[in-house]
């Protein structure tokens, strides 16, 4: 039976904000930061697609690593259920956070047309129009929107759990510059 | 301000007192008494990992046994357990009587915690020297200084660096790190005009943690000049545009392409 330990990966993610003025407007960037606990390489990233890139690339070694005795159909199927946890988090998880970044404003404009189709009573629009650039509750919003995420991936395990019976648990914890992000792929059978 | 001043001589004097003092960041050391103990009295070396986990997770008050179990043991039993603890214990206090309760590792039910009122630790220490320089600053410069030399001197390396491949302790890696960035380029940044060469020094040592820092940069650039010396003020700039290019590919921020101006039209 392959070791608890070498069924884990776990990431610790940096989120270094940035703000400026430049051309008389102001400005926020991000670097980042992530490093692999296990392996002990990292990679920096101002695009959050390279951090998902690089976390799928090390799954992939270990999903690789924990079914090289299996016949090349039976990894290819593992492979292909491991990456499929991963295909929200790479779709959507930067896509929201990117675009929330570049214009908070059009975020909530795009949520609130969502909410209103629920009906009437949520018809009273945000004062979106008097809104000013990217404030520090709109960075509090992401961070919640990177912790949702974090939930949803949870729920997502959880799902492959009761469908490929044996696989651990996932843990994810959160600070205020920092998360871990520690995923299990499936265990050998 | 005078607290702030009272409570950083408290904690040095915690330092010079405790009975117990242990070194985390660039080697893991325990002296009890002022004396070191060597790692074989712990008997075997998940006592030193138990002891090490409780450090990196002090602040979260009585951690219960299953939860450290589940962290350092692949399929560890209650007994594994025990004789860690035991050997924790024995080190702590070789001479307690038996069927007295430990002082240093305080037990809750089935939860553990370490004392920290009797316990110096290297990291708790740097980070109340932090606090303190923090809320010092703007208010009693010679205690915001002396208080982020002193956390400065305690980093002596990487927060366990034999537990790197160590989940459980990365969080903790990763916030000594944090704070020890932002020490460094604070004090940078106060003693620049009275001390500029400590600055380029101060600045050099956020860089090693961190090659894309470019705070530290803009700080080296500005000592440099107080120094007179334009050419290596120049290729401080050039060095960060080569590795913010290099690892984000991207330019630096109109602030450092700002100073760089200033720099050239000197």
């Amino acid at each position: 039976m392959t070791k608890k330990t070498d069924q884990t990966a776990s990431f610790m993610v940096r989120f270094n904000q940035i703000i400026f003025e430049e051309d008389g407007e102001s400005k926020v960037q991000w670097r980042g930061k992530v490093s692999h606990i296990q392996g002990g390489e990292d990679q920096s990233f101002s695009d959050f697609n390279d951090a998902v890139k690089f976390i799928q690339e090390r799954l992939a070694d270990l999903t690789l690593e924990a079914t090289k005795h299996k016949s090349p159909e039976q990894q290819d199927s593992l492979l292909k259920k491991s990456f499929s946890l991963w295909k929200t988090m790479a779709k959507e998880g930067p896509k929201v956070i990117m675009e929330t970044i570049k214009d908070p404003r059009k975020q909530v404009a795009h949520f609130q047309d969502q909410i209103t189709d629920f009906g009437e009573d949520l018809m009273e629009k945000v004062p979106i129009d008097q809104w000013r650039n990217a404030s520090r509750s709109d960075f509090n919003s992401i961070k919640e929107s990177i912790s949702q995420l974090a939930d949803e991936m949870k729920k997502l395990n959880a799902k492959v759990d009761a469908i490929n019976k044996p696989v651990k648990t996932t843990r994810a914890t959160k600070t205020t510059k920092k998360t871990i992000k520690k995923t299990t792929p499936p265990k050998k059978k | 301000m005078g607290h702030l001043k009272d409570k950083l001589q408290e904690l040095k004097q915690f330092q010079e007192d405790a009975i117990i003092r242990i070194q985390t960041l660039g080697q893991f050391n325990l002296w009890r008494n002022n004396e070191k103990v060597d790692s074989k009295q712990f008997g075997r070396d998940k006592a030193v990992q138990l002891l090490q986990y409780l450090i990196s997770n002090r602040q979260r008050h009585a951690l219960h046994k299953e939860k450290i179990m589940d962290h350092l043991w692949e399929e560890g039993d209650d007994r594994d357990f025990k004789v860690a603890l035991h050997g924790i214990n024995k080190v702590l206090e070789p001479e307690r009587p038996s069927r007295t309760e430990p002082s240093f590792v305080i037990r809750q039910g089935i939860s553990y915690q370490l004392d920290l009122e009797k316990i110096w630790i290297d990291v708790e220490a740097l980070e109340q020297y932090i606090i303190i320089g923090n809320e010092a600053l703007g208010e009693d410069l010679t205690v915001t200084k002396s208080a982020y030399k002193s956390a400065i001197a305690l980093y002596q390396g990487v927060y366990l660096p034999n537990r790197i491949f160590e989940d459980w302790s990365s969080e903790e890696r990763e916030k000594i790190q944090v704070l020890i960035l932002g020490a460094y380029v604070i004090l940078a940044e106060i003693l620049l005009q009275e001390n500029p060469l400590e600055s380029i020094r101060l600045a050099q040592c956020a860089i090693a943690i961190d090659k894309t820092w470019e705070d530290a940069y803009r700080l080296q650039m500005q000592a440099y000049i107080i120094k007179g010396n334009r050419p290596q003020a120049i290729k401080a700039y050039q060095k960060c545009a080569d590795v913010l290019d290099q690892e984000y590919g991207i330019d630096p921020l109109p602030a450092t392409k700002k100073l760089l101006q200033e720099i050239e039209s000197i």
